[in-house]
């Protein structure tokens, strides 16, 4: 079971990319409200998907109430992956199953890292 | 119409301080900049960008996707060729004239645009100099390459748009304020160029959905690809990630390297690009990753061949 990081390693309301050996993308995890979020660094906009951040682990708009594709500027619902605006409407991101452990350790659902 | 090509591009934006962050990073330098109220971001020959607040009740309207670009600035060439902008404009829509004589419109898809004698200063830099057999384009002991070599950008190239409407935004580009159409990737849509511009564009239509109007990228000119090169790889060292690049284009033949921002568009360093005059003629091709491009690269650390075995063992 991939161990991507501790909680304490994750403020409330901020986000984080993570390299996962056998994915082809880093996964995002946004904790928010109390719970963890996993999302594939993987823009939808155009075939194939293209990583979002504008630096490393900048994955949030200005307000950090929505994950934010830098290219151009799709905003993401952080609870369903729904876009909300731009490029995207209409496309979703890819879920990421998470499982935070009692001594607060955040993993990959097993077998997520073979997708 | 004698006009030069974007001064300036307006930006209302939802984080100030991050985009002072990545577009000094980027080379450009912040004039009266404050974290509350944004400033300007200025390349070595004054055209750049303005960055606003989003609600910054300064700002022309948003457009309605959400996309941050709220004006273009067009610079011409002098007050005869503002007032032949004005004269034809006004034909059929509202030309506000401003105090600080520039003029304020929209184009027909509602894109924002002003137009002013253009302040940008005239640059008296070398290109960057090639050496080949046959002919050295530098002296013996200019260097070409140095790792702390100057790498600002010289002055802001062009602009790429999302447009819903394709034919009645190229007419009007083309047909009203006489830009030229360079080349065209079939499908996606023109480049364009001013007529006191010899750049390949200034101006790139990409064809869209309503739900996506707005700025696709913009990029400033580097003194050369060996520039672009180190400035991109600046930008990756300090931690911003890059969308496509480095490469170079087929089309304008300009070298590219295009980094995500919190513009929410594409920052380009472009460097090399093609001249063209009237005698020109526009190609067509559909837009494809063998048209968009003659070569791409991905960047890597730094590398090199040694740490093996000793020699002898
Ligand atoms: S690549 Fe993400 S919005 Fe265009
Ligand atoms: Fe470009």
């Amino acid at each position: 079971m991939t161990r991507l990081c501790h909680l304490d390693d994750l403020p409330e309301g901020g986000a984080r990319g993570f390299e996962v050996p056998g994915l082809a993308c880093k996964v995002i995890v946004v904790r928010r409200g109390g719970r963890v979020h996993g999302w594939r660094d993987f823009c939808p906009h155009y075939r194939g998907g293209t990583p979002m951040a504008w630096k490393r682990d900048a994955y949030l708009n200005g307000a950090g109430d929505h994950i934010a594709c830098h290219a151009h500027g799709a905003w993401f619902d952080i609870e369903t992956g729904a876009c909300v605006q731009g490029p995207c409407l209409g496309k979703r991101l890819i879920r990421v199953p998470l499982i935070v452990d009692e001594a607060g350790a955040v993993r990959l659902r097993p077998g997520e890292e073979r997708r | 119409m004698q006009i030069i090509g974007p001064d300036s591009l307006v930006f209302g934006v939802d984080d100030v301080p991050a985009c002072h962050e990545f577009l000094t990073a980027y080379g450009l330098d912040a004039h009266d900049y404050t974290p509350e109220k944004g400033g300007h971001f200025l390349s070595l020959d004054g055209t750049g960008l303005e960055i606003r607040r989003r609600d910054d009740p300064s700002l022309p309207p948003a457009l309605k996707t959400g996309n941050m670009l709220r004006m273009q600035v067009l610079g011409v060439v002098d007050e005869a060729a503002l007032e032949a902008v004005a004269a034809e404009l006004g034909k059929d829509r509202q030309v506000l004239r401003l105090a600080d004589g520039s003029l304020r419109t929209q184009d027909d898809q509602g894109f924002e645009l002003s137009f002013r004698v253009t302040t940008r200063r005239q640059l008296d830099l070398p290109a960057e100099k090639v050496n080949a057999p046959g002919d050295f384009g530098r002296k013996p002991n200019q260097i070409g390459v140095w790792q702390e070599m100057p790498t600002k950008p010289r002055t802001l190239s062009h602009v790429v748009l999302f447009v819903p409407d394709i034919e009645p935004a190229l007419a009007f580009y083309r047909d009203r304020l006489g830009f030229r159409v360079t080349d065209t990737f079939i499908g996606t849509g023109p480049f364009l160029r001013p007529q006191a511009n010899p750049d390949h564009h200034t101006h790139f239509f990409i064809r869209t959905p309503p739900y996506m109007q707005g700025c696709e990228h913009l990029a400033f000119h580097m003194g050369g690809p060996t520039e672009l090169m180190l400035a991109g790889g600046k930008m990756i060292k300090a931690g911003f990630e890059s969308f496509w690049g480095p490469g170079r284009h087929k089309f304008g033949s300009n070298w590219f390297w295009y980094f995500k921002s919190p513009l929410g568009c594409n920052v380009e360093f472009d460097a090399d690009m093609d001249t063209h005059d009237d005698d020109w003629v526009p190609r067509e091709t559909p837009m494809g990753a063998e048209a968009a491009q003659a070569f791409l690269f991905q960047h890597r650390d730094k590398w090199a061949p040694s740490g093996g075995p000793k020699p002898g063992h």
